[in-house]
């Protein structure tokens, strides 16, 4: 059987920050940052806080844009792209239809219903109205968002809810490439049960994941692999049976 | 005791034929022409002092007298009626200083000289209509800087003169505006056809005789050569009506087909506004 | 426009701001070179002449909405103005799809070429309602007039699409018939909004759209906008010294600073990672 070819290709990546204003001082993100995900593969960001899970994240997504390095991204049509550098037409291009990206929170809250909400996310990768409506149903359903709420604003829903369609809007008709940041680390048990559950079907879809679970259970059951980071660098990356292990020795010696 | 009219028009030497110099005449002529050129273009000229008030048609005094002829026969109406103290006062100055013939018969005469009115009768080619107008500017209502009005008649800009009229059917359900009705002329120029009645503004279009417009006081001429199109300015679904008296009738000829004017303190009671052709109706 | 080389594919720019310029007084490069952010003042202080917007460049593609931010008197409105033909640039070239097919400058057109362009191709939304609208006219006749310069001649027709534009704007209908001056701030600017799409313009300037609203009225028009950007496929810049407008609205945006672009960016990377000094500096003052 042969390997496939990794989606997405990261190498040397650095990121530092210049607060311009705090005496131009220097704030390191990341250091050196190489890792490669395949298509369907589920790698977990794991480290302490401030490690830079985040920040490896949004510098993938370029919400932070890297100081050097390269992100080699492959297209659906087989070429490569390094989303360090291409213009920022480009990158919004790719966004939402072949990299998605759901964080702990909706950026930006329109005052729009939940069900149209997610719906629009399903049509803006492709899918024509009715089925976008119909797989928003669906997922709004496993996620515990009763019908009584779909035409509630989004805006005006408990952060457990905001949390829920924010998946729902992320992984409807998912691109093939997911970047989620703590996703459930907001959710009930039951809730989070659900929303676990939805993620760990894109495996079979085969859409790669890049995430940052804050929980040791969450990890266990979704990641393939994980990557183990400590201020800003990689220290350990092998399959979760591996390096499990070493996170649960360093948060015990935390 | 010699009034200052007898002193401008009495007197033998010095007193230049129709009472203006020959260069004032030849500076209102070439005003016309420009305004014949460009059909509905408001054309400034140099209006002179007259021995009427501006306001009272100076402005159409002007262009009668710089385009009079020894040839000519003048007709001079106020209100559709010959004997109007105005149409009176006009005529006998135009007469007096030229010596041409005076009419009130629309078939005898080649200048007719107006306010409010066109004739009933028939008009051809053989005559010139000149309208004395108070107020040139069509847009005024909507516009009182200058420089923004001529900016919009350059780039045929009417879009506010539609919004006024538009809100008007809104507050009123109808058009209001009776005379002076806004008309495209040759499909370019917005103008003010005051103070004709809108009975009269289907006349205008195609017509066979020549207009001319004279603002004396806003020193402004106008023009509607023969056979130009003159539309009123209105909503494609909401016809253009002319005024009408339902089941009225002039108590003296018995026409229903005229503009009948009502007598004043008396609104049932209606009579003819030509009162040249409802004297020639009731004589046959 | 396929570019080979580029290997994702994006819109085409509809709108192309290259080198604008905008000064007042006379100007030259030891002007240019004694002026802009780093010099800290747009106004040159030998010649005293201001230098308001200078190498202004961006593109925008139908459906994209560009955020210019800047504190007042940065030169972001002044950019605008210009793109709009409400104030005459100094330099530049800007095209528009809707104009020649792109193959001509705008600012060198006749000033009646660009007014008649700002009747169905380009829209501008004014901070003050009073400069978009006639205030003694009704919510109707407002929509009317941009209508009837695109040559509506129908009276039903032209009532029910301003109706259609009202009510797409949430100005109650039975205002219609209304003054605009009897009208709140934020209905105002709702009727600004309606007169603003009534001939489908490609290109629509957006100048402190919701500046001087209530906080809560602020935030019904900013939906109304978000929502009609996403509908209409127009492109959008948007002015704005305040960042929940920028983020709600635009994915894109430059930072201006003294009549100069500072910083050229994804919004999301402005308001997470700002590079140029004074865009950090406004981005820590907004989440003060």
């Amino acid at each position: 059987m042969s390997t496939p070819a990794p989606i997405l290709d990261v190498s040397g990546l650095c990121k530092e920050f210049v607060l311009h204003n705090i005496d131009g001082r220097k704030v390191n993100g990341l250091d050196n940052v190489s890792f490669a995900l395949d298509p369907g593969e589920h790698l977990v960001l794991a480290g302490s806080s401030g490690a830079g899970k985040s920040t490896l994240l949004r510098a993938v997504y370029r919400t932070y844009l890297p100081t050097s390095g390269r992100v080699n991204f492959v297209l659906d049509d087989g070429r490569t792209v390094d989303l360090a550098v291409i213009p920022d037409r480009e990158l919004l291009a790719l966004r939402g239809r072949q990299i998605g990206y759901v964080s702990q929170f909706l950026r930006v809250q329109p005052r729009r219903g939940v069900l149209d909400l997610v719906t629009r996310a399903g049509v803006s990768r492709g899918m024509d109205v009715p089925s976008a409506r119909d797989a928003a149903a669906t997922s709004l359903r496993r996620l515990n968002i009763g019908e009584h709420l779909w035409d509630v604003h989004v805006a005006v829903l408990s952060g457990g809810e905001k949390q829920r369609v924010n998946i729902a809007a992320g992984l409807i008709s998912p691109p093939r490439l997911v970047l989620l940041d703590e996703p459930v680390s907001a959710l009930d048990p039951e809730n989070r049960e659900s929303a676990i559950e939805l993620i760990g079907e894109l495996r079979a879809q085969g859409v790669a994941v890049l995430a940052v679970f804050h929980d040791l259970d969450a990890i266990a059951r979704l990641a393939d692999r994980v990557l183990l980071m400590r201020r800003g660098r990689v220290t350990a990356d092998g399959p979760t049976g591996e390096v499990l292990p070493m996170l649960k020795k360093e948060e015990a010696l935390l | 005791m010699s009034t200052t009219l007898d002193g401008l028009v009495g007197s033998e030497q010095g007193v230049p034929f129709a009472l203006l110099d020959e260069e004032s005449k030849r500076e209102i002529r070439r005003a016309l022409l420009h305004a014949v050129a460009v059909p509905g273009h408001q054309v400034p000229f140099g209006s002179r002092e007259m021995p009427v008030a501006r306001g009272w048609g100076s402005g159409g005094l002007q262009v009668t007298l710089a385009i009079v002829g020894r040839d000519d026969t003048v007709k001079v109406i106020d209100q559709g009626d010959d004997e109007g103290v105005n149409a009176v006062n006009l005529r006998r100055l135009v007469v007096s200083s030229t010596g041409v013939e005076e009419t009130s018969e629309v078939h005898e005469a080649t200048i007719i000289q107006s306010r409010h009115r066109i004739p009933e009768d028939e008009m051809g080619e053989n005559h010139v209509l000149v309208l004395q107008v108070p107020v040139p500017e069509p847009l005024r209502g909507v516009e009182r800087d200058t420089r923004e009005l001529s900016r919009m008649h350059a780039e045929a800009d009417y879009s506010r003169m539609w919004v006024s009229l538009y809100e008007d059917i809104v507050r009123n359900g109808v058009i209001t505006q009776s005379t002076g009705y806004p008309c495209l002329v040759n499909g370019r120029y917005v103008v003010a056809t005051t103070p004709i009645p809108r009975w009269d503004i289907p006349r205008l279009h195609d017509a066979s005789f020549l207009t001319l417009f004279g603002a004396g006081r806003e020193k402004r001429v106008y023009a509607i050569p023969p056979h130009t199109t003159v539309e009123p300015l209105i909503f494609d679904d909401i016809p253009f009506e002319v005024e009408t008296a339902e089941g009225a009738s002039c108590r003296l000829c018995g026409s229903a087909e005229s503009f009948l004017v009502s007598a004043p303190g008396d609104d049932d009671s209606w009579s003819c506004s030509d009162t040249a052709w409802c004297r020639r109706r009731r004589q046959k | 426009m396929n570019d080979p080389q580029r290997a994702v594919e994006t819109a085409p720019a509809v709108l192309t701001v290259r080198g604008l310029g905008k000064a007042y007084g006379a100007v030259d490069d030891a002007v240019i070179s004694r002026t802009g952010s780093d010099r800290g003042s747009a106004r040159d202080p030998l010649s005293g002449s201001i230098i308001a917007a200078w190498d202004v460049s961006f593109d925008v593609a139908a459906g994209e909405a560009l955020g210019i931010v800047g504190e007042s008197g940065s030169g972001t409105s002044t950019v605008l103005r210009c793109i709009a033909g409400d104030v005459p640039a100094t330099c530049g070239d800007v095209r528009m799809e809707c104009h020649d097919g792109g193959t001509s400058n705008v600012l060198t057109a006749d000033p009646s070429e660009r007014r008649r362009m700002r009747v169905d191709k380009i829209s501008v939304v004014y901070q003050d309602p009073a400069e978009g609208l006639s205030l003694g006219v009704t919510a109707g006749g407002n929509i009317a007039d941009p209508l009837t310069a695109a040559g509506w001649r129908n009276f039903m027709a032209i009532r029910e699409r301003a109706r259609e534009l009202l009510a797409r704007t949430d100005v109650p209908l039975d205002r219609m018939d209304d003054i605009v001056r009897t009208f709140s701030g934020g209905m105002r600017q709702r009727v600004q909004i309606a007169r603003a799409l009534a001939n489908n313009p490609s290109v629509i300037l957006l100048d402190e759209p919701t500046t001087g609203l209530d906080a809560s009225v602020a935030a019904g028009v900013l939906d109304l906008l978000r929502g009609l950007l996403e509908e209409m496929n127009m492109a959008a810049v948007v002015v704005s010294h305040d960042f929940s407008v920028i983020e709600m609205l635009t994915s894109r945006c430059i930072v201006m600073h003294h009549g100069r672009v500072v910083e050229s960016t994804l919004t999301d990377q402005l308001l997470e990672d700002p590079h140029h000094p004074y865009s950090q500096r406004l981005v820590s003052a907004a989440r003060a």
